[in-house]
């Protein structure tokens, strides 16, 4: 944080002053819409903010883009896989319809939101053991997407979901159980000897990624000074800590260090299993009682002073042979002990109030501070915890309070990064004083208050988006614009976005006709709490599966090679804007991977090695969704005629079919 | 804006402007100098950008799981006498203990078995293991630095802090930090190269982080080598398919892309068609690279016959050398093994015998060649090992816990001074000692440096020096945060540097 641009040095002196004056913390308020001299432009109230500024700036308003690019762009956008099958009849409206009520709609926008979850299937660290049952979190977060779940109540539900009312509804219960996964998803040092550290560590690790994913604030600095930019105290950050050390992550902080994991088995369940309990109990009871009798008839026999050291190697044969009947039928039942579904997540845990602790550093330990929020968004009236419980839900309720000014303006601005790879305000991660100032500061209010008059759901809020000349406009731009506004900052044209690492390979097999669309559930075997990934830097993950990306296993220290290539986030930090780079091992993988080459060759069996420009044309709406050109055509033919004398139609296809996989057009969003 | 958006524009820029220049492609940070308008571009700097630059290159070569200082460099007559004896309790001092040993009953004094020797150095000479045969005979060479030390215990945050300047994940590496900030003097290969050497005790894993990117674009990131399978992950065609076959695709994706520029005006779209170009090159670099054919049997007699075996020790020295010849700026050699918990006699022999011929082979060679002058080496770990027994202390073997208060490291070439050691501990080689032998407790400090030690924030600030980086003002600015490789610590140990 240090090395302070000059900018910051001169504001720092007001900061602590004025911290509080940062437009972040100002209430919400619903900005009239400005007024355009093009009255033509506007869909609807977004183009007004975006049109008003270019228009302030001289630059041209933006053309739409053609239909093709547009079903391109929406289809990629909402579902994370190309457009199938919209026929030119329906509107643009209506297939935004139908994409948001197909399942594939929450499997791409809740794999944005365990981008920001940290979401692995694997702890990471030192031990880098399986959480096996992550995935009911991934599917609680795929299906909160897919049904619309207001976002104040999806909030809710992952930082306090266990203290709230079931009403005897046990998939509610479990949902909500599962829910809390986020707050236990982070990774642990589970080598960690020093049990004070450990915890702390966590709960550190806990506020910094519900800081920065719901409220845009990295809150973790204020664990050992006071926050040097924003107006957040060390009594603040113990407050919070509070909360959260008042709430059990952890089933055993000492060695051998567990992560707690909440039943979410049916009462039928659990009594079968407290049955099973019972008879392995009285087995157990009937065995030592057997043993006890037979170790007094040694004893009275009068051969042994004492008991030896292995009686049952001197009883008669038949005894032993009992014995060993006995045994044999403990064991199976040990085995046969019914699983009980569980998944990773919190409960509370005895409430506490900590210390400040100065530097950190449990020896310089302050006051107590009662659990409580963040001084510098006060919500008047907003319910304080009390001693009965660790605080978690009062806090959910601070921060899905409409009157917080940062828990809506921070997911609004997110959605509104996942449509256009940017986001108004660029740091999505972090609005607080060292975050960039938002580029349309009106907008992201006026879109914040429809959000909540909305009801806090984000389908509506798609729709309002999509809906908007600013999302539908073209990215080609004449000389002018780029001259007026080269960075884009103004919206004066679509931005050019490479698809993500999934959407290429759900692209791939989807086009090859490989593609298993099934939904949810775990793919991977593999025991919970069992190093994954340790000493021997061997991961026997496999990922040979047809499924969705979204699937795949997500391993911390090892995350999948195409992942990794094409800029997948690093699943042990939360992170709101994933990179888009551009290297030679990409153009390497497209060249000679597997995934690619096989599409590549089923594309050409499935054309039958039709050289003619009939296959071609065929090739270029399997690939891009389109149909050639005539000069495409007629390119692709002299290829195919010239590419290597003794390959067969079918190669040759082959060879087109990849050349057209590693073009831009292919892994490019217009 | 989008940091990363702006980085890529602004190296575009940078590129679309000045095309090459004498510090090659791309360089992210310079585009950002520049824009300050505060330095002056050219050879004057030798490759540096804040300052003129020693060293040109860097070898890292990295021993995972914390090598003994108590075995290999750091010689500890004095505890002979205390020999089985509790660790006296000032000298412990409240470090903490992992989970492994803090169970036991006594921490005894567990004298190392090995002999050392006296080798000549340019100073008062330097006491080297027999276990590094090969390294002794160049002393001359080396500064080995008996302080260095780090605060973190246990191996991924250690391993995570030395690499990254952060013990908790996320940012990126040493290597990147230099890609980011120097570029790629090379057009057929990556500006970082990795590679993993094996080892007989292979434990404690790696992981791409520890060459990742963190939060910067991922064309900083180091480039694994491998030496089973493509030597670079999907390098080879796949069977049936020529070069030739290559060529004409690549030619028809060209005139694709091309005739898609129009429709996609992106400095994205630009760079990814040079990035298919280079994955063409490389197609050929590599191979050429990796073919030791026309290595004559010297090269052998030099590094020993291990060195024809591929991702041996010694094979991955000779390849830094080829790699260091060939323009890349930044390699990486990772070996494993070091965590001798139990067996430590079985495993240090073994390991030493891995990587001593390699070593110093790597030196002789570079010396030869006239490149140790502007090629810095360094050798180490992550953190040292304790002078108490973990486990059964015997005469024959013992086992040593993790011990980040002081371990030894050695650099060589690139500015630092050659045949010298600096700093010292004190007699059970536990705590960082002034040359009477009285306890000093450094602590990274912003403002204030204990001469005499080397932190590893001290350690990274030194080789970005050399480079000529500041560490303090190479920065990267993320989500609103202006990020160093040394955070707010890190001095330029100038004691060691000529």
């Amino acid at each position: 944080m240090r090395n302070i641009p000059i900018r910051i040095l001169l504001t720092l002196s007001w900061i602590n002053l004025y911290g509080s004056d940062h437009w972040a913390f100002q209430p919400i308020t619903k900005p009239t819409l400005p007024l355009v001299r093009n009255k033509d432009w506007p869909m609807n109230g977004i183009d007004h903010f975006i049109l008003a500024k270019l228009e302030k700036r001289g630059i041209p308003a933006p053309k739409p883009a053609e239909e093709s690019v547009l079903q391109r762009r929406l289809s990629f956008d909402l579902t994370g896989l190309p457009p199938r099958g919209a026929t030119k009849e329906t509107s643009l409206l209506q297939q935004v319809e139908v994409l948001l009520a197909s399942p594939h709609y929450g499997e791409r926008w809740g794999r944005h939101w365990l981008d920001v979850a940290r979401y692995a299937d694997s702890n990471g660290l030192d031990e880098n053991a399986a959480h096996a049952n992550a995935w009911r979190y991934r599917d609680y977060v795929v299906q909160s997407f897919n049904e619309d779940k207001p976002f104040n109540q999806f909030l809710t539900e992952q930082i306090a979901g266990d203290l709230l009312p079931d009403n005897g509804n046990l998939d509610l219960r479990n949902k909500n159980l599962i829910a809390t996964g986020f707050l236990s998803m982070g990774p642990k040092v589970l080598a960690e000897p020093d049990m004070v550290k450990l915890e702390m560590d966590i709960i550190d690790e806990q506020i910094d990624t519900l800081g920065q994913a719901f409220l845009g604030l990295t809150l973790g600095c204020a664990r050992c000074h006071e926050h040097k930019f924003d107006p957040v105290t060390l009594e603040d950050y113990y407050a919070l800590a509070g909360i959260f050390k008042s709430t059990t992550t952890m089933e055993s902080l000492k060695r051998p260090t567990r992560w707690k994991e909440n039943s979410i088995a049916s009462p039928g369940e659990t009594k079968l299993a407290e049955k099973h309990n019972t008879l392995v109990e009285a087995q157990n009871n009937l065995i030592t009682a057997f043993r006890d009798k037979e170790n007094q008839v040694l004893l009275n026999s009068g051969k042994f002073k004492k008991l030896p050291k292995k009686p049952n190697l001197h009883y008669p044969e038949t005894i032993r042979k009992k014995l060993e009947k006995l045994l044999v039928d403990l064991k199976t039942l040990e085995e046969s002990k019914p699983k009980l579904d569980s998944a990773m997540g919190v409960s509370d845990g005895k409430v506490t109030n900590l210390p400040v602790l100065h530097r950190g550093e449990p020896d310089l330990a302050g006051n107590v501070q009662a659990r409580g929020f963040l001084s510098v968004l006060n919500i008047p009236n907003a319910k304080v915890p009390d001693e009965n419980s660790s605080g978690r839900l009062e806090l959910a309720n601070w921060m899905a309070s409409p009157k917080n000014p940062l828990t809506a303006r921070v997911i609004v601005n997110r959605v509104w990064h996942w449509h256009f790879g940017k986001g108004l305000v660029p740091t999505p991660d972090n609005f607080g004083l060292l975050g960039d100032s938002p580029s349309h500061p009106e907008l992201l209010d006026w879109l914040a208050a429809k959000f909540i008059e909305g009801g806090w759901s984000i389908k509506k809020l798609h729709r309002l988006i999509l809906d908007s000349a600013t999302w539908q406009m073209s990215s080609s731009a004449q000389s002018e614009t780029v001259k007026r506004d080269p960075h884009n900052k103004f919206y004066s044209r679509a931005p050019i976005r490479r698809i993500e690492a999934e959407a290429i390979r759900d692209t791939l097999l989807l086009i090859s006709g490989r593609i298993d669309t099934s939904l949810g559930g775990s793919t991977w075997d593999f025991e919970n709490r069992k190093l994954v990934f340790n000493h021997t830097s061997k991961d026997s993950t496999s990922y040979n599966i047809n499924r969705r990306s979204l699937y795949l296993p997500v391993i911390r220290n090892h995350v999948y090679d195409l992942f990794q290539l094409f800029d997948f986030p690093d699943p042990n930090i939360m992170k709101g804007n994933r990179s888009r780079t551009t290297t030679s091992q990409q153009a390497l993988y497209l060249m000679n991977s597997s995934l690619v080459i096989e599409t590549a060759r089923k594309l050409a069996v499935d054309n039958a090695g039709n050289v003619s420009t009939k296959g071609i044309d065929r090739l270029y709406n399997q690939i891009f969704q389109r149909s050639a050109k005539e000069k495409e055509m007629e390119v692709g033919r002299s290829f195919m005629e010239a590419f290597t004398v003794n390959a067969s139609p079918q190669e040759r296809f082959q060879a087109l079919a990849q050349c057209l996989i590693c073009s831009n057009e292919f892994i490019f969003l217009k | 804006m989008n940091d990363l958006i702006r980085n890529n524009e602004l190296m575009l820029t940078r590129r679309l402007l000045f095309g090459r220049t004498a510090l090659g492609l791309g360089t992210a940070a310079m585009a950002g100098l520049m824009n300050r308008g505060n330095q002056v571009l050219g050879a004057n700097l030798n490759g540096g950008i804040h300052h003129k630059a020693k060293a040109k290159r860097v070898i890292y070569l990295f021993m995972s799981g914390g090598p003994s200082h108590l075995d290999l460099w750091d010689y500890k007559p004095k505890m002979q006498q205390m020999y089985g004896k509790d660790l006296p309790k000032e000298v412990r001092d409240g470090q903490r203990i992992t989970g492994m040993t803090s169970r036991q009953k006594t921490l005894p004094v567990c004298p190392s078995k090995y002999k050392f020797t006296r080798q000549e150095n340019n100073a008062d000479g330097v006491w080297v293991s027999e276990l590094l045969p090969h390294t002794a005979t160049v002393t001359k060479e080396l500064c080995v630095v008996h302080t260095a030390f780090t605060e973190a215990i246990n191996h991924d945050p250690a391993i995570t802090y030395i690499q990254s300047g952060s013990q908790i994940p996320g940012r990126p590496s040493l290597g990147a930090w230099l890609s980011y900030g120097l570029g790629s003097m090379n057009e057929n290969l990556p500006s970082y190269v990795v590679m993993h050497a094996r080892s007989r005790h292979a434990e404690q894993s790696l992981f791409g982080r520890l060459w990742g990117s963190g939060f910067m674009p991922s064309q900083h990131q180091g480039v694994l080598l491998r030496s089973q399978g493509d030597p670079v992950l999907y390098l080879n065609n796949p069977a049936g398919v020529t070069r030739e076959d290559r060529r004409a695709q690549i030619d028809a994706l060209s005139a694709l892309n091309k005739a898609q520029h129009k429709r996609f005006a992106d400095p994205s779209v630009l760079a990814r068609i040079k990035q298919h170009e280079m994955a063409y090159r490389m197609q050929s670099s590599v191979p050429e690279l990796m073919d030791l054919g026309k290595e004559p049997e010297s090269t052998f007699e030099l590094y020993g016959n291990d060195a024809k075996t591929p991702g041996t020790f010694a094979a991955c020295c000779l390849n830094a050398r080829r790699l260091a010849e060939r323009g890349v700026r930044n390699i990486q050699i990772f070996h494993r093994g070091w965590d001798a918990h139990g067996n430590l006699a079985g495993e240090h022999g073994n390991q030493c015998k891995d990587i001593d011929q390699g070593s110093a082979a790597l030196i002789k060679d570079l010396k030869e060649r006239g490149m140790l002058e502007d090629t810095l080496v360094v050798w180490g770990g992550e953190f040292g090992r304790t002078p108490y027994c973990q486990g059964r202390l015997g005469k024959d073997n013992y086992g040593r816990d993790h011990h980040p208060r002081c371990f030894s490291i050695w650099m060589a070439g690139g500015g630092v001074k050659p045949g010298i050691t600096y700093g010292q501990t004190d007699d059970y080689g536990y705590n960082i000692a002034d040359v009477d032998g009285n306890m000093l407790k450094p602590q990274p400090d912003k403002d204030k440096w204990t001469p005499g030690t080397m932190h590893i924030h001290d350690l990274n600030a030194t080789i970005l020096h050399q480079l000529g980086i500041d560490h303090k003002q190479l920065t990267y600015r993320y989500q609103g945060r202006d990020f160093r490789l040394t955070d707010v610590h890190g001095h330029v140990v100038k004691d060691i540097l000529m």
